[in-house]
């Protein structure tokens, strides 16, 4: 057990270096340096020696392996260097924005679960009939409606024609988040009904149920007491994968609603190009990504050692 | 059987890092806390919600310090700080902090301070207070540093003396611009960019690019306040600005866009309009070939439909432009014209020019390559991607081709040089007198004449301008000054914004100014 | 009869699918007026009369400009969609066949594309190189491509050892024709179907892209920046925003439906378990 977790953590390190490595190309990629912007921000134009001597100060004469093990130092101690619009500490900001964003992404989450689960159960158990078209149907919207069209009708009927919930995220207590919530949980709720379906019925045909059904027990007991606990594995790993997906999410949600999380301070960053900004968002993100799939994948593994055997043989 | 157990087993393991996930993310979600004191703010207390496009770092506005770059006009226009002198309704100047003032000789200015004004951080405004603001000022900051030209600053109890290094007959309406905001330097200025200010309402709390909270000044001078909580919020999209302004999240808004407005003409909402110097108008770059063909210039000017673009995009809110300065101002667009709109003759201009479509692609080219011109411009102001999309379209119509290029980053195209047309937004007249648009963008030394423009003409009605005192002498100067930029064609101007600021039900005192920046004052009532 | 009745709805969808494709192909053919041509005098006039779906703010066509969008949404996730697929297939293929140092080292790489959320990594991507319809392509691109290399590298490491392809080897074929013959038929099945799915979810994400302003920019009719571009006028013009709103919903939708559909068909599991419900 212990030799897995440790070689999932040393799996873990080429990863994070290769996600730090990205981001930080990706932003050498980007036309200005960092003096460039300063120069622009002060207003003022700098010498060339003024410049030179700017960027000897901040290590930018440096060649770029040197660069990034100075960055990447920066980056493991929270210093992430400042945003050259506000000039405020990157990761401080980061950090003040993120529990807006999390709290977000975990009512959508459990939002999701509570839409998708009992619907999923429902159109498997009732396959072909009236409510399983009619959740498929349905299920079917939700897939194919982009969020930002599903948050302004939201905004529309919800705020404007019943004026039930805010418009602005942020600013009025708990109701604020009810709208960004339910944008983001429709399109993960109508892709996991069809999962959750898909789970349950695979499980409905295996044969200890048909066992179960020869024996004569009865159809609820079938469902509730091995089916559905049979399937509550699949259906909450791919919930645990889809944080993934719901983070990135936030962003065109976040912006909408003015939901002050690290999502809507991304696009504004790159409307201003800010670029250690949109570096610390993008290198977060990814991180705490790799890290949910990771606790995940070992708590799971912990409880299931076939999956962990096999795991090693393949990782092996 | 064995099998059933595990799962189950297995399917608690994984909700697990998901509750605890959900668990540890909820508790640091301190960020509904502050929500909450927002709500309770109920018995018998004013509480104000304002909403403004404007409060963020892309306008350089990134808290309310006047002495850093354009905060000054968040300072002043949430009613933090005050400056010396502030204009009427119809652009006159008035005494604010400042009771009277004395021009003893051409570069010496005599100022007599009220004396009944106290900071914000309890110390009273007297001369030697506003020496220190001033002085600090033009060490820091560029502009006020250039257009004040302040020798040195003396203070004798409330009176203010200051001696210019040349004559400047503008320095009272210089003092009236934001960064002439009067705050108490010993107070200093906070991490955050707050100021002690002698305004009816003190920031409290100040963050970039989402708002900030205001109290009421409890010891103001001039009246009392009469809001207890003001929260002005930054909300740089118009579209969830209007529609919070439906929901009545908001009391009231500042730069709505255009398309919304018909949606609060009706009780319970007000709208206040007014016409201000604000121009939206389109500079040529002279680095480029083409465009030091005078008959090109000319060509582009007339195939602008200004009128179009006023009346259909922007809703009628708005004048189409001749000059810099809009037709209430004595020097303003009845004095001066421009080339009208007319594609036939800017289709003839171009041929005489040598341009004209060999390849019969539908744009004019000339030794193979057709005329294009690269249109730089910035989104926040969202007249300016309107009006490069309808330039882009008649444009096209006389055979030149334009790619915009819309972005907050504009600054490093023009720094670049990959631009030939930069369409932007300017206060031509922030402070009514008309020497500082020329001084900003056409001369041989204006830090915004980026296309590098240059006119004998100007340069020498510059130099009358500069030292001539008298306001109709100085309108004189300004109507040649301005017909000359247009007969060069080196500026085209497309329209003036007419401001509009929407309040909701029980509103009062909120009143669109022509300078654009007195919004929140002690009048401002919520019923 | 359950299968059949797939096979209908397969032919249907393809037929629908194949209009939609047609249409964007001939867009500058049908297009009843030029979807970029202005005229203040008649913008935002409502639906019906000259103008089918109304106009716009500047007075372009909305039925025309909808068509035109077409092209370029439809276009560009297609091709999207089909760069993933083939560069991440190659790889997979590649990596699958030969193992080894190669193997380990593509398939971490490919591992830490798969660490970024998707939409987080393309608007890194596109904040860093600016807007335009083809950064949001490669932007996409970049994060989309490892699926199918792991979809066809685990195929191609299950046949690698099949007794076909010994056979195969044994009778003198090169490794390319290996690949070529008897591995790519094989694996097409699973990366089409993975494809077609995608189609839709792609098409959501680069609308979503040009709605915040990192993807097509105006006057390119693209329905995303449509309806980013018409927000303001959802009270006030409904149709600027609604027109291009479910024209995404409807070929998402379309897309979707005929990906479900071609799963269903070439799933021979699926297909045998549904039987055995009919039953």
């Amino acid at each position: 057990m212990k030799k897995y977790i440790v070689k999932r953590l040393l799996q873990l390190i080429p990863i994070l270096i290769g996600i730090t490595l990205l981001s930080f190309i990706l932003m050498q990629a980007s036309a200005m340096d960092a003096v460039d912007v300063m120069e622009q921000n002060t207003g003022g134009a700098m010498s060339e020696a003024e410049k030179a001597a700017a960027r000897e100060e901040l290590g930018l004469d440096k060649p770029l392996p040197e660069q990034y093990v100075v960055w990447l130092k920066g980056v493991l101690t929270g210093d992430m260097g400042k945003s050259f619009v506000s000039g405020q500490p990157v990761f401080t900001t980061f950090v003040s924005k993120l529990p807006a964003t999390i709290a977000l992404a975990v009512t959508s989450l459990l939002l999701t679960v509570l839409i998708s689960i009992p619907c999923g159960i429902l159109s498997a158990v009732k396959q072909n009939r009236f409510w399983d078209y009619l959740i498929r149907f349905l299920s079917f919207i939700g897939n194919s409606l982009p969020n930002f069209f599903v948050s302004l009708l939201l905004i529309y009927f919800f705020s404007l024609k019943l004026g039930w919930f805010p418009v602005m995220g942020n600013a009025r207590g708990w109701k604020s988040i009810i709208l960004p919530t339910f944008t983001l949980a429709l399109a993960m709720a109508a892709k996991y009904t069809r999962q959750v379906r898909a789970t349950v019925l695979e499980e409905l045909n295996k044969e200890y149920v048909q066992g179960a059904r020869a024996r004569g027990v009865r159809e609820n007991r079938i469902l509730y007491f091995s089916v559905l606990k049979a399937s509550m594995l699949t259906i909450v790993t791919l919930l645990a994968l889809s944080i993934g997906s719901l983070l990135g999410g936030t962003a065109i949600v976040e912006s909408i609603f003015m939901w002050d999380g690290v999502g809507k301070m991304a696009v504004d960053a790159i409307t201003m190009r800010d670029y250690p900004v949109i570096q610390a968002y993008v290198i977060w993100m990814a991180v705490i990504y790799v890290l949910v799939n990771l606790v995940t994948d070992i708590i799971y593994c912990c409880l299931d050692p076939r999956i962990r055997m096999g795991q090693e043989e393949a990782g092996g | 059987m064995r099998k059933k157990r595990l799962f189950h087993k297995k399917a608690g393991a994984v909700l697990l890092p998901l509750c605890l996930a959900a668990g540890l993310l909820s508790g640091c979600g301190g960020g509904s806390t502050d929500t909450k004191t927002e709500d309770n703010a109920s018995a018998g207390e004013k509480v104000f919600y304002y909403g403004d496009t404007t409060f963020n770092a892309e306008n350089d506005e990134s808290d309310v310090n006047p002495h850093n770059g354009y905060s000054g006009w968040a300072c002043i226009r949430y009613g933090i700080g005050e400056t010396l002198f502030k204009y009427s309704d119809k652009m006159e100047l008035e005494p604010w902090l400042a009771a009277e003032y004395e021009m003893t000789d051409e570069n010496t200015w005599k100022i007599t301070l009220r004396d009944n004004v106290t900071f914000s951080s309890g110390r009273r405004l007297d001369a030697q207070a506003a020496k220190e603001c001033l002085d600090d000022l033009v060490s820091v900051h560029e502009r006020a540093k250039g257009d004040l030209k302040i020798k040195e600053i003396s203070a004798d109890g409330q009176i203010l003396t200051i001696t210019t290094e040349e004559p400047v007959p503008a320095l009272i309406n210089y003092l009236s611009d934001p960064y002439g905001c009067i705050v108490d330097m010993e107070a200093g200025v906070s991490e955050d960019g707050n100021v002690a200010g002698t305004g009816p309402y003190i920031a409290t709390e100040v963050k970039t690019d989402t708002g900030l909270t205001l109290v009421k000044n409890e010891n103001y001078w001039d009246g009392e306040p009469k809001l207890d909580t003001i929260h002005v919020k930054t909300i740089s999209d118009g579209d969830t600005m209007t529609m919070a302004m439906q929901s009545g999240e908001l009391d009231a808004a500042y730069g709505l866009p255009y398309a919304s407005l018909p949606l609060f003409a009706e009780k319970p909402y007000t709208i206040s309009s007014v016409e201000t110097s604000r121009s939206f108008f389109g500079q040529m770059n002279y680095d480029t070939p083409a465009l030091q063909d005078e008959k090109v210039r000319k060509a582009i000017a007339m195939s602008i439909d200004k009128e179009n673009f006023t009346k259909t995009l922007l809703d009628g809110n708005g004048t189409a432009a001749e000059g810099p300065f809009p037709a209430n101002f004595a020097f303003g667009d009845d004095t001066v014209t421009a080339p009208k709109y007319n594609p036939e003759e800017a289709r003839k201009l171009l041929e005489e020019a040598g341009w004209k479509d060999s390849d019969g692609d539908g744009y004019v080219d000339k030794n193979g390559e057709n005329l294009t011109i690269r249109w730089v411009t910035y989104p926040s102001r969202q007249e300016l991607p309107l009006l490069a999309e309808s330039v882009q379209a008649t444009m096209k119509e006389v055979g030149i081709k334009v790619d915009v290029n819309c972005s907050a980053d504009f600054q490093s195209f023009l720094d670049k040089g990959e631009w030939d047309i930069y369409a932007g937004a300017f206060v031509c007249a922030p402070t009514g007198d008309p020497e500082y648009f020329f001084t900003t963008h056409c001369l041989d030394e204006s830090s915004k004449n980026r296309g590098g423009y240059h006119s004998d003409k100007l340069q020498a009605l510059e130099e009358e301008m500069k030292s001539a005192f008298d306001t109709e002498k100085r309108a004189e100067l300004a109507t040649q000054m301005t017909q000359t930029i247009l007969d060069d064609n080196a500026f085209i101007f497309a329209s003036h914004l007419k401001m509009s600021i929407v309040s909701g039900e029980g509103v009062t005192g909120l009143e669109a100014h022509p300078c654009d920046y007195y919004e929140i004052t002690v009048d401002l009532d919520k019923n | 009869m359950k299968r059949d009745y797939t096979k209908l709805k397969c032919i249907i969808l393809s037929i629908l699918v194949g209009l939609l494709l047609l249409a964007a192909v001939f867009a500058d053919h049908i297009v009843p007026y030029d979807p970029y041509a202005q005229d203040l005098e008649h913008a935002l006039l409502p639906p019906g009369g000259a103008h089918l779906l109304g106009t716009d703010r500047y007075g372009r066509d909305m039925l025309s400009r909808v068509i035109m969008g077409g092209q370029t949404t439809i276009f560009s996730s297609l091709l999207l969609v089909l760069i993933i697929m083939t560069v991440g297939t190659m790889i997979g293929v590649f990596c699958g066949y030969n193992g080894g140092k190669t193997d380990t080292v593509l398939m971490r790489i490919s591992d830490v594309f798969l660490a970024f959320p998707g939409m987080v990594f393309a608007i890194a991507v596109a904040g860093v190189t600016g807007g335009g319809i083809i950064n949001a392509v490669v932007a996409l691109a970049c994060i989309s491509w490892p699926k199918y290399a792991r979809i066809a590298r685990s195929q191609v490491m299950a046949m690698k050892e099949a007794p076909f392809i010994a056979a195969a080897r044994l009778s003198g074929s090169g490794t390319w024709k290996i690949i070529r013959k008897h591995m790519l038929p094989n694996i097409a099945g699973p990366v089409l179907v993975t494809g077609v799915l995608d189609i839709g979810t792609m098409m959501m994400e680069i609308a979503g892209l040009s709605f915040l302003g990192l993807g097509a920019v105006p006057p390119i009719a693209e329905w995303g920046s449509m309806m980013s571009s018409g927000r303001s006028m959802l009270q006030t013009s409904p149709w600027v925003i609604l027109a291009p709103g479910f024209a995404i919903f409807f070929t998402v939708m379309l897309f979707n439906l005929l990906g479900d559909t071609v799963r269903d068909v070439m799933d021979p599991r699926r297909n045998k378990r549904q039987k055995r419900k009919g039953d």
